[in-house]
């Protein structure tokens, strides 16, 4: 059973783990899942994204572990609306807002970087402990291991020779973001090892978009004759990322370059090259094979709403399927797409 | 067709001044210049950047490039006879009908070509995220470059430092791309006036908080949005002056601007940006007075005119749009006790989610000084789906329920 005290919640992909594991804390993501009543909806606005909706629901009905403090990141508007609502809702709780640059240029890194120094001194006042450079660049090395694991188990998943393996992948994300990394390490090298078992088929497609947590929801996709080769969710393959450790260079430097310059969400925008999102898609769809691409994105989220019709455009120009699909977290919204989701699939055949 | 609505608009407004004198007010002299640059920037400026409201505009005056910000030219756009085909075009380009108007006008009309061309786009991720998707896809239609602003949430040593620099480089990409340069002398002139504007409009904004009012619901809508287009310029210095002495004669006669003023309200962040009857109605029925719009306020410190670039970094980070909601309400509830309300208006702009994530935050504080506040919903730039017999009904019962209780001063 772990030590609940030593928990530091998170809500964002983006949010630097090492440091929160150098602090001596194991970082839990509070993923918006479980049946809380909606409530946020009173504080902030029905019309917001229900990934913080959900969030803060589980906030207010106290359906999260006890947590020694929680790190927002200033990834969106409606992030940084949470933040301002759970001080509202739970004033006693230690909370710290990380402002975090949309681009990676020089200017941005530094001012990340110094952000996250910032965040280090508040993680190592809730803590007790002195955060050291070594102590950092331990928890890069652990954090670095599990990317490289947890990818290792995804290069399977997309090759379809684990035994359903996008609903376990999922899984494993999933405690990945909520239970102690040493715990989550020796699961995924089981999987590893396990012998090879080749997927009964289903059509190839490529799954992009931010938040879908429920590992049922691949269960569906499965049933509906598609075979996910390759996913980038926030709540996937980009919770986790190398980060150099060429430690002759400032660390929160390194950290802070590292997060900007990792695939990127909707959020993040490359100013050299404007719709370079749409322009990813395209390219990692190609890069897997895929037959078909399909979009999840929460309802009210601006970032991904606003992009889609440049991917769109662009999955269009390369004669590639595009299904996009809007849901709410839950696997009732999901779920009503399944017709959907046949139809796109038959018609891929 | 957008260029001959400005120039229509400049002429019209001359005209009327012409033929009776009497009839030039703050609020046409506003126009006129709002029309004037209009027209530069459909006139095939080659000098033209768009920006984000909290780009300082007042640089881009000093360099002489044509700024406009988008929200600006959405708000145009939605007065004319397209407006509703540019949401349209919009949505049926794949842009969400949930996402703010503005952005949405913006994009609709852009893919019809009606949206000049700029030399750089400038986008920062405040006020709100939507905004800078929206710029970055205009970068993307346009092929032209984008330059991203980082304003940090919180106001810190490091944050300004590196804002600062920002805006410099903000500077240098203004100047590769349009050719012009930031002349010191110029910049430091820009700074002064936009100083002297600032002194203006602090003298404007304490004239407002009397009792009775010498504002009525239209003088000042939109004010402190668009008035910023102007920084640093001798033309906003001529506009801020000519409201100044407006209200001080208005003052003099014992005029107040709602004759029989009874109930002094605020209006938070947008205003309704389409013909409309609410403020008439509230007026006429109520002698309701919108005394305050949230963003009618100065935030800011005078800036340098030596060394500029920390006091423009301090006020983009200042905006009350910027930051916690928590420092937004403060302000908010200081304009409440300044300006004496009664109530307060949130029309919870449909698609914004910056701003009406804030609503119960905002309720909850404006409850502590015992100030009730109305949330709509409307939508303040699609006027497509616009109920305002609904909206009526609903401030009527607000106005009745202000009435029927003390006031909170
Ligand atoms: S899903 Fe979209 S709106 Fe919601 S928190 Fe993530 S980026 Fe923000
Ligand atoms: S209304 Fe809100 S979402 Fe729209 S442009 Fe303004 S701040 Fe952005």
């Amino acid at each position: 059973m772990k030590d609940k005290s030593k928990l530091i919640g998170f809500t964002c992909a983006y949010t630097p783990l090492a440091l929160i594991d150098a602090a001596g804390f194991a970082p839990y993501r509070i993923l918006p899942m479980g049946d809380s009543p909606d409530q946020a909806g009173h504080i902030l606005h029905e019309n917001l994204c229900p990934h913080v909706k959900r969030v803060l629901d589980r906030g207010m009905q106290d359906d999260i572990p006890e947590l020694s403090g929680i790190v927002f990141m200033n990834s969106c508007d409606t992030m940084r609306r949470l933040n301002d609502a759970w001080q509202k809702v739970r004033p006693n709780d230690n909370t710290l807002l990380v402002d975090l640059p949309v681009s990676n240029d020089p200017g941005s890194v530094s001012f990340f970087a110094e952000e996250l120094a910032l965040l280090t001194d508040t993680l190592s006042q809730w803590s007790g402990n002195n955060i050291t450079p070594e102590r950092i660049e331990n928890s890069i090395g652990r954090y670095n291991e599990l990317a490289m694991h947890l990818n290792e188990l995804k290069k399977r998943v997309d090759n379809g020779t684990l035994k359903d393996g996008s609903l376990r992948l999922q899984t494993i994300y999933n405690k990945a973001a909520t239970e102690p990394i040493k715990d989550v390490m020796e699961m995924i090298k089981q999987m590893i090892d396990e012998t090879n078992e080749l997927s009964d088929g289903g059509l190839p497609v490529y799954l992009f978009g931010n938040v879908l947590p429920d590992p049922e929801a691949f269960v569906l996709f499965e049933s509906c004759g598609a075979r996910i080769v390759s996913e980038d969710l926030c709540t996937g393959s980009r919770m986790t990322h190398s980060i150099e450790t060429d430690k002759s260079s400032d660390v929160f430097k390194r950290l802070a370059n590292g997060l900007l310059s990792r695939t990127a969400c909707a959020r993040t925008v490359d100013p050299i090259n404007p719709g370079k999102m749409a322009l990813d898609v395209v390219e990692r769809a190609n890069a897997c094979n895929a037959r078909g691409v399909i979009g999840h994105t929460v309802k009210f989220c601006d970032p991904y709403l606003a992009r889609m019709p440049s991917v769109r455009d662009a999955l269009k120009k390369e004669g590639i399927s595009f299904l996009l699909l809007e849901g709410d977290c839950t696997m009732r919204s999901i779920g009503q797409h399944k017709t959907r989701i046949e139809a796109f699939i038959e018609m891929l055949r | 067709m957008i260029l001959q609505h400005f120039e229509d608009q400049e002429s019209g407004i001359m005209n009327a001044i012409k033929k009776n004198p009497e009839s030039a007010s703050p609020r046409k002299k506003l126009a006129l210049e709002t029309a004037r640059l209009g027209k530069r920037l459909y006139s095939n400026a080659d000098d033209l950047v768009w920006a984000g409201p909290l780009v300082p505009f007042d640089l881009l005056n000093a360099m002489e490039v044509t700024p406009c910000f988008a929200e600006f030219i959405a708000s145009i756009l939605v007065s004319t006879d397209a407006g509703p085909l540019f949401f349209e075009n919009a949505e049926q380009a794949g842009y969400a009908s949930d996402t703010c108007g503005y952005h949405r006008m913006l994009m609709g009309s852009a893919l019809k070509g009606m949206i000049p061309t700029p030399k750089l786009l400038i986008s920062a991720m405040s006020p709100c995220t939507g905004g800078l998707a929206a710029m970055e896809n205009l970068a993307r239609v346009f092929k032209k470059d984008l330059f991203i602003l980082h304003i940090p949430q919180k106001e810190s040593d490091h944050g300004v430092r590196i804002l600062a620099n920002h805006i410099r480089n903000m500077a240098e990409s203004v100047s590769s791309h349009t050719g012009k340069v930031l002349d010191k002398d110029r910049l430091r002139k820009a700074m002064e006036n936009t100083n002297k504007t600032r002194d203006i409009l602090s003298n404007i904004y304490k004239l407002a908080q009397q009792v009775p009012s010498p504002v009525n619901g239209r003088d000042l809508s939109n004010f402190g949005i668009v008035l910023p287009l102007f920084f640093g310029t001798e033309v906003g210095i001529e506009i801020a002056q000519s409201f100044y002495d407006e209200l001080k004669s208005r003052i003099k006669a014992n005029r107040s601007g709602v004759p029989g003023e009874r109930i002094r309200l605020m209006w938070l962040q947008n205003r309704i940006q389409f013909k409309n009857n609410l403020v008439k109605m509230l007026e006429k029925e109520f002698n309701a007075s919108i005394v305050i719009d949230e963003l009618n306020v100065i935030t800011w410190d005078p800036i340098d005119p030596e060394d500029p670039y920390i006091g423009l970094a301090r006020r983009s980070i200042s905006s009350p749009l910027n930051g916690t909601v928590e420092r937004r309400v403060k302000q908010i509830v200081k304009l409440a006790e300044a300006y004496k309300i009664d109530g307060a208006i949130n029309p919870c702009h449909w698609g914004c989610r910056q701003g009406t994530g804030a609503r119960g935050l905002i309720d909850s504080s404006m409850k502590e000084i015992g100030v009730p506040v109305l949330n709509l919903e409307v939508d303040c730039v699609d006027p497509r789906n616009f109920a305002e017999g609904q909206l009526i009904t609903r401030i009527e019962a607000f106005m009745e329920m202000i009435e029927s209780r003390p006031s909170p001063w």
